[in-house]
């Protein structure tokens, strides 16, 4: 009989069986990225080792898969033996193919949901402007690329205090060059 | 809540924004790091206010796709500030920009443990979370003792025990010998009858992480995962914050299921029956609501709880409720649940009885071959294959090859791969065969001459 593929067969089959059984240690998030329909960067976070070439790599392939999917179609695309989880505005996730897609989706609902808290309504230009906030707000709710809160109301009471202390540090800041100022 | 304070960053990323081509920006941009270059080169006149100003800069022009090859050291610097808001830009920055083997992280480590072991609780929070983002093999072993003492600490917070917890599993990852295996026997079941619910979603990661490594050593944490699933599934005692659209914390019922399948069997008969009436439940109560989110959180619970009655290869009955369900799904409009729904399928087929079973909708898995979304076309082949025996063999793969001809790129080469090896696998005779295998190159040949 004549083999067509010899050995390739044998990977491809073993490979389909064993991807179902192996381990499940490395199962987390390894990156969120937020891209505009432009394929903007607005926000990026890796809590997988990714150099910076690799980096510029991953942004460019997913917002091409990502950009170009239809309204219609699932949340969910296949990538270089990954998932990347996406969703309004691309928000995307990249999990391993074993881990529970609709979770990492709700994960995604939640941070925009804390978002538009906070920004009242989140539109594009805040997380532009103020990029710097919705990185202090990610790094509320992700660590290790694990979920860390899942109250809203939590989240948004800690932010509220680091405000109030970057404010208070501000003030104390203002109050000591303007004894120096009037001192002078 | 709009811009604040650093007008520096504002205006700058307006200039940005206003640029009317690559060029123009490029111009903007490297003006900026020369202009930021200059000012870090005389250090000593650069208050941490400044240093805080220009390092948030660094990070929007490297978001904007630039190489930033300088300025790491002085982000990293940040985090030895005295104040908290130059402190929190030295460590998110330090956490957006290197990677856990970047030499300078190394030079922060003193500072690091200082703020983890140090009474501000505001410091000791931003520690947990860079070490817990980027920390790496080093920072392990420096760091693991300590974060550990928090966690384990009555007199810490919630706030300080929950990031504990998730830092504590990425050293833990980093170096599995961190956790002492006999030390942790009773701390894990400890930790699992944790009353703050937020606390409890990061100490079930960390438990995840831990049971998939070393079951032997957390059987007694079986019996609390059950009854936080039946806790959690009764809705008892969860505060509102905690309900995620009426469902109460989902993240936790997942995870914990995930948990779950680490344990080979489940030995006493109360436990194993408790379990499966919180399963039960779940596999017949999970409606299809309005609220895309509900939906969505009901059904990763679902899911989930799918996975796990596979894995404990549960009763007959089940089975086909399970078989059931998941034939319901892959034929709904939602694309997800499609999705979702051969995905499961292809998990059920490596128990033994289901693949009969599962056989019955060969007719809807062929239509999905076909579907417009190419993650479900992607799902369908792999089910086809993995479901293929001898009794339809010819059937399908005389489906993928017709398919193969009207198939996108993407999607032609595993076609005709998996095609070739079911054909070669299963060939009735050897004519059925070399009528196939010529179809299947002839196909391959005109590719490959119109390329």
């Amino acid at each position: 009989m004549v083999r067509l593929y010899p050995n390739r067969c044998q990977l491809v089959g073993s490979a389909f069986i064993s991807g179902f059984l192996i381990s499940l240690v490395r199962s987390f998030i390894h990156f969120v990225i937020l891209i505009s329909r432009q394929g903007k960067v607005r926000l990026t976070k890796w809590y997988s080792p990714y150099q910076q070439k690799e980096r510029s790599t991953v942004i460019r392939e997913l917002s091409g898969l990502i950009l170009t999917r239809g309204p219609k179609l699932c949340n969910f695309v296949e990538w270089k033996g990954f998932k990347v989880v996406y969703a309004s505005l691309y928000f995307c996730i990249c999990i391993d193919p074993d881990d529970n897609e609709l979770e990492i989706l709700e994960i995604i609902h939640h941070f925009v949901e804390i978002l538009d808290r906070y920004f009242g309504s989140v539109c594009e230009l805040d997380l532009i402007f103020n990029f710097h906030k919705a990185y202090y707000i990610l790094d509320e709710i992700l660590i290790a690329g694990e979920l860390q809160e899942s109250s809203k109301k939590t989240v948004a009471r800690l932010i509220a205090a680091q405000d109030s202390l970057v404010e208070t540090a501000k003030e104390e800041t203002g109050s000591i060059s303007n004894m120096i100022s009037q001192a002078m | 809540m709009a811009l604040t304070g650093m007008r520096g960053l504002s205006v700058f990323i307006s200039d940005v924004r206003n640029c009317q081509n690559k060029e123009q920006e490029r111009l903007r941009v490297d003006k900026e790091l020369g202009n930021i270059r200059t000012r870090f080169k005389n250090e000593k006149a650069l208050t941490h206010y400044e240093k805080k100003k220009y390092v948030w800069k660094m990070l929007y022009i490297y978001m904007l796709g630039y190489d930033v090859d300088f300025g790491h050291m002085e982000a990293v610097s940040l985090i030895s500030a005295p104040k908290y808001p130059e402190k929190q830009v030295g460590y998110i920055v330090t956490s957006c920009l290197l990677t856990e083997n970047h030499e300078f992280l190394r030079m922060a480590i003193n500072t690091v443990r200082n703020d983890i072991i140090g009474r501000n609780e505001t410091f000791q929070c931003l520690a947990l979370t860079m070490v817990g983002n980027i920390g790496g093999k080093e920072f392990s072993e420096s760091l693991a003792t300590d974060v550990q003492k928090l966690l384990l600490s009555s007199s810490c917070r919630p706030l300080v025990r929950k990031k504990a917890a998730l830092c504590l599993l990425r050293l833990y990852r980093k170096n599995p010998d961190v956790i002492n295996i006999d030390g942790w026997y009773d701390r894990m079941s400890q930790l699992l009858d944790e009353r703050d619910l937020g606390v409890l979603t990061s100490v079930m990661s960390l438990f995840v992480a831990l049971v998939s490594n070393n079951v032997e050593a957390y059987w007694n944490c079986l019996p609390k995962c059950v009854k936080i699933l039946e806790r959690l599934g009764r809705n008892q005692d969860v505060p509102q914050e905690y309900t995620y659209y009426g469902i109460p914390s989902p993240w936790i019922q997942v995870k914990t299921m995930r948990a779950l399948q680490y344990f080979p069997t489940i030995e006493d008969p109360n436990t194993r029956r408790a379990l499966f009436e919180v399963l039960q439940h779940i596999l017949m109560g999970t409606d299809v609501v309005k609220n895309v989110n509900k939906n969505n959180a009901a059904h990763a619970i679902l899911f989930e709880a799918l996975a796990l009655v596979v894995h404990l290869d549960a009763e007959k009955e089940m089975m086909s409720q399970c078989v059931a369900l998941l034939g319901k799904f892959i034929a709904v409009r939602e694309p997800n649940i499609r999705y979702l729904g051969l995905e499961n399928m292809t998990r059920l087929l490596l128990v033994s009885d289901a693949q009969d079973i599962i056989k019955r909708h060969q007719a809807q898995i062929i239509i999905s071959l076909k579907d417009p979304d190419i993650s479900i076309r992607r799902r369908a082949l792999d089910l086809l294959y993995g479901m293929c025996d001898v009794t339809n063999a010819k059937d399908i793969v005389e489906e993928l090859l017709q398919y193969l001809n009207t198939a996108d790129l993407a999607m032609r080469e595993e076609l005709a791969l998996k095609a070739a090896i079911l054909a070669e696998k299963f060939a009735p005779d050897l004519s059925w065969y070399s009528y196939q295998f010529l179809h299947q190159f002839h196909i391959i040949c005109s590719d490959i001459f119109q390329m």
